[in-house]
């Protein structure tokens, strides 16, 4: 049993934000490092299949020398090895390809990304990653029943309004994991410390095709005027929204 | 981060009599417990706020005159150039930081029990202090009040000598002038007592005979009370103040408006047990309204917001603030640089004034530990040093108030990894609790303010849901291992009256319960009827047995001690107790103790009776706030089981203990004994304090030869009589 876990370091806005001169970035000084919230859900679920299932788990990630720390965070809670891949763009298509390189060569039962990074918030990755690999994909996975050398797994996928959506999907598949799924687990000093010593597998990707998307400039939105709070009931509220509309349409 | 606009009104200059004072926050006169004598204490205590952006700064209550003497508590006193001296360090160190330095001339009348002088204080009348006792003043005749209108004057003219801006005619909290006011204390029949203009007589005399004497240097202030809360016999509102203010205007600067006298001065340092901040601002926009003068005034101020309203309102024009200040001197730079989450905000248990109560001991608070350490341990609240053993990882045990202050300090002198480690699902420890108790929600503050703290600082992970067991702790990993796992009740009855257990206590039973049982587990005792048994002291006891009468049960609080709940007499909210459990219904039964208890029945004995005779009172169920007892099963496994040299090999360097686990005490002690072994974690041994600088008189053979030779020849002439 293989699973790889794609993880990411995002980076968190405080309450203040600057851009860089050239307006194409945040000032990294407003920016704080961290490991993706999603992905510590997505390690521990992987570690969990190992303590059931025996095996290993992977670790891949795309970013730069200050990123291992994520790595080094999820290591700390036990995982195996880690990848980390250089010299990639951060838009999803770019991350995608560079991690569906190195996964696809790992031959994994299950491939695990956050849903979304808490910093783009574009829940693209995953979905992309599957895409490149020729697999199938379930998103927003609340629950995963597998077992070892199965050829599919059934998952549970959160919808909106509290439905659960349990579906059969054939393995090796890309899962994208929610939140709550699980408790992650802590990582004692010991661990943390232990982790620091692991040797890092570094690659550099081998780029090429176009991005999803490019920066032209970072900027705060102007502050628009006139919303109007909508007090009541979901029928009275529904009414006043129509009402709305029409009128704007006239 | 920058300052909100709304608060820009906070930061305008204002100009009060010949002085300008930079900004709108002030300190208003209160106790430390360093008055003059030791004056590098006072000057570091009052010198860090001027850092902090106060404006300007007054010292406590400073006697006029050894006639005025309050000890058992410590005033300052200007009584000669030793004193000019001692407080010109004070006045030059706000003067530093461009902050004005006030001096509260006060003299006492009857409330000063002159223990060390031994001098007999004048009065008005001669009318036993009502807040001492046995202590008597002069009936003052017209001499003495001359008398004591010129040492009004030669005391404000040393202040003007030591460099202070600000001199206070002080009358609030029931002293001298005020005194004359009121008709509680003024019982004279001529020109000095009777109608309102022969009872502000003297006040006013006073203000203008300083205010000819230092006017052109300094700004007069006078610091009134607006209320007593007693009534026709009390100072009022309408009846004296506003006239007062009417008649003094012209020669007064800045008026300084609180509420309360001495007896009950819980209404002017307002407990949050009892009012939210801003009490009185009714009381100062009345003066306000009147006055032409700038009008500060206490609240008990934390918020920013509810600050700039008063001032934009026309309520007042100086926010004044004394606790506040205390927990946060830095409360005026952070508001001004927007760092709101950062104040460490009061949370009005007055910790602070049971010292000053209790007479002597320096001034300690609930929420910052730095407070009085300035200058005697050397304790900057907002700058921390690199600890030299930062290299180091710690483990803190326990996320209570002294683990959380601990590991943060020790996140901020920049250790490399703090792991807080909890055993709930979130941080406090009993102070989650403890603010569900009636009253006292604004002690939240103590956990809030850590949490985003600890939340800020990156080398400090908090572990929520964790029960670690010895041996979890010596492999965690960790260099230095810190203990914080707090203190339970007793289940068994034990107590500090007996040192023994009560026949029949035990907590495990459906009917009995402990304070962590009801708090921390939701325990609930059927029937109507319940005995809370106190010899805690404190605001434990009590409060439990109101909450218990809030929820309709019939509450008899019964206590070993003479009085329920003696601290609070300290922390001034016994009188609002009183009452509100008076209010309740709650029957008190002070000098009893338990011998035993049966379901249905405690038996206790009056403590002084010799015969012990029993007495029965029905009761379902029984509360035990009887004492706390360390949780310390880990720190002694550790130590004992696991030993430390194991611990060595596990790679655990030093293993300590902090707050209630060490002994369970006050929070404000929890919370510092957390500070201190964070800021002296790289001392030689930090499981001992350093020593702490005390301010004392030394001996030296110069001063040695000549004060024997003098006293040789003092008792040698004596001895020819
Ligand atoms: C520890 C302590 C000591 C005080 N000592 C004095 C004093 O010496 N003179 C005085 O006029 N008021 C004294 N006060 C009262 C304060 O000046 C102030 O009126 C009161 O604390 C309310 O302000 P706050 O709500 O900002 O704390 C003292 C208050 C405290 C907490
Ligand atoms: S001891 Fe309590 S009341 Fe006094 S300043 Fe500190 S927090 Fe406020």
């Amino acid at each position: 049993m293989k699973t790889v876990v794609c993880i990411k370091q995002v980076l968190q806005l405080g309450d203040e934000v600057e851009f860089t001169d050239d307006g194409l970035d945040v000032d990294p000084d407003y920016l704080d490092p961290a490991l993706n919230e999603w992905d510590s859900f997505a390690t521990e679920e992987a570690l969990q299949l190992r303590e059931r299932l025996g095996g290993e788990v992977v670790l891949v990630t795309c970013g730069s020398k200050a990123s291992e720390a994520a790595l080094r965070r999820c290591l700390a809670m036990g995982a195996d090895r880690a990848i980390r891949i250089e010299g990639v763009d951060r838009d999803p298509f770019s991350v995608a390809r560079a991690l569906a390189e190195v996964v696809s060569a790992e031959n994994a039962d299950l491939v695990l990304c956050g849903v979304q990074s808490s910093d783009a918030v574009q829940a693209a990755t995953g979905t992309a990653l599957a895409e490149l690999l020729d697999l199938p994909r379930a998103a927003v996975v609340t629950k995963v029943d597998y077992d070892a050398g199965a050829r599919t797994a059934v998952v549970d996928r959160e919808l909106e309004g509290g439905l659960v959506d349990r579906v059969e999907i054939d393995t090796p598949a890309v899962l994208t994991i929610q939140t709550g799924i699980n408790e992650p687990r802590y990582a004692n000093l010991r661990a943390i410390k232990q982790a620091e010593q692991v040797e890092i597998d570094v690659r550099n990707a081998a780029g090429g095709g176009a991005p999803a998307y490019r920066v032209r400039k970072m900027f705060v939105p102007d502050r628009g005027e006139g919303a109007e709070m909508i007090d009541g009931s979901p029928a009275e509220i529904a009414a006043r929204i129509a009402s709305i509309v029409k009128e704007r349409l006239v | 981060m920058a300052r909100d606009p709304k608060h820009d009104i906070l930061f305008e200059p204002i100009k009060i009599g010949p002085k300008v004072m930079k900004n709108r926050f002030y300190q208003v006169p209160h106790c430390n417990g360093f008055g003059s004598e030791k004056p590098f204490s006072q000057a570091y205590f009052r010198a860090l706020k001027a850092e902090g952006g106060f404006a300007g700064v007054s010292t406590e209550y400073c006697s006029i005159s050894p006639e005025s003497d309050d000890t058992h508590r410590v005033s300052a006193r200007i009584w000669d150039d030793g004193d000019i001296k001692n407080l010109s360090l004070m006045c030059d160190m706000l003067h530093e930081h461009d902050a004005l330095a006030a001096c509260e001339l006060w003299y006492g009348g009857p409330h000063a029990p002159n223990m060390e002088t031994r001098c007999v204080a004048r009065g008005p009348s001669q009318i036993p202090s009502d807040f001492e006792f046995l202590t008597y003043a002069i009936e003052a005749d017209k001499d003495d009040i001359r008398h004591l209108q010129n040492l009004y004057v030669a005391a404000a003219k040393r202040a003007r000598t030591a460099g202070f801006d600000i001199v206070y005619v002080y009358g609030s909290h029931s002293y001298l002038p005020q005194q004359f006011l009121t008709p509680y204390y003024n019982h004279r029949t001529d020109e000095y007592g009777g109608s309102f203009e022969n009872r502000a007589r003297f006040w006013r005399e006073t203000i203008e005979m300083v205010k000819e004497a230092v006017g052109d240097d300094c700004a007069i202030c006078v610091r009134m009370s607006t209320d007593m809360f007693m009534g026709e016999a009390g100072t009022q509102l309408k009846r004296d103040c506003l006239p007062f203010v009417e008649l003094c205007d012209d020669l007064v600067d800045v008026w300084d408006i609180n509420l309360s006298g001495i007896a009950e001065w819980g209404e002017d340092a307002t407990p949050s047990r009892f009012y939210p901040q801003g009490r009185a601002l009714p009381w100062q926009a009345a003066v306000k309204a009147i006055s032409k003068k700038p009008v500060l005034g206490v609240g008990r101020w934390t918020n920013p917001d509810l600050m700039a309203e008063a001032i934009n309102d026309g309520k007042l024009d100086i926010i004044a603030t004394c606790r506040p200040s205390t927990s946060d001197p830095f409360l005026p730079k952070k508001i001004d640089e927007g760092r709101l989450d950062d104040i460490r905000e009061c949370i009005g248990c007055n910790v602070c004034i049971s010292r000053w109560e209790i007479g002597g001991p320096p001034l300690i608070c609930t929420q910052n530990a730095t407070a009085g350490e300035e200058y005697r341990r050397g304790w900057h609240p907002e700058r921390f040093t690199k600890a030299k053993n930062a290299d180091n990882d710690v483990l803190v045990v326990g996320a209570g108030p002294a683990g959380m202050e601990c590991a943060m300090i020790l996140g901020k002198r920049g250790m490399r990894r703090v792991h807080l480690v909890e055993a709930q699902d979130d941080m406090g420890g009993t102070m989650r609790w403890i603010p569900q108790l009636p009253g006292l929600g604004e002690w939240a503050r103590i956990v809030n303010y850590r949490k985003i703290q600890i939340d800020k600082l990156k080398n400090i992970e908090f572990i929520p849901n964790t029960k670690l067991s010895a041996k979890d702790v010596a492999e965690y990993g960790a260099e230095i291992v810190i203990v914080a796992t707090g203190s339970y009740w007793s289940t068994d009855g034990l107590n500090g009256a007996t040192h023994a257990t009560i026949e029949g206590a035990d907590a495990s039973l459906a009917w009995q319960a402990t304070p962590d049982q009801i708090m921390g587990e939701g325990k609930e005792l059927a029937g109507d009827s319940v005995v809370v048994f106190d010899n805690d002291g404190y605001y434990t006891g009590v409060s439990i047995a109101e909450k218990l009468a809030l929820e309709g049960k019939k509450v008899t609080l019964m206590t070993p001690l003479g009085t329920i709940a003696p601290y609070m007499h300290f922390t001034l909210e016994a009188p609002n107790q009183h009452r509100t459990l008076h209010r309740l219904g709650v029957e008190i039964v002070p000098y009893h103790l338990p011998s035993r208890v049966e379901e249905g029945v405690v038996v206790a004995t009056h403590v002084y009776d010799e015969e012990g005779h029993e007495k029965s009172f029905a009761a379902d169920g029984v509360v035990w706030v009887a004492q706390r007892r360390s949780n310390e099963a880990l720190f002694r496994e550790l130590k004992d089981s696991i030993g430390l040299d194991q611990l060595k090999v596990e790679g655990v360097d030093s293993l300590y203990r902090i707050g209630d686990c060490e002994a369970p005490r006050l929070t404000a002690d929890a919370v510092f004994s957390g500070h201190r072994l964070a800021r002296e974690i790289d001392s030689a041994d930090p499981s001992l304090p350093l020593p702490f600088k005390r301010e004392r008189r030394m001996v030296d053979d110069a001063s040695v030869a000549s004060e024997k030779a003098e006293y040789a020849a003092l008792y040698a002439e004596a001895s020819l009589a």
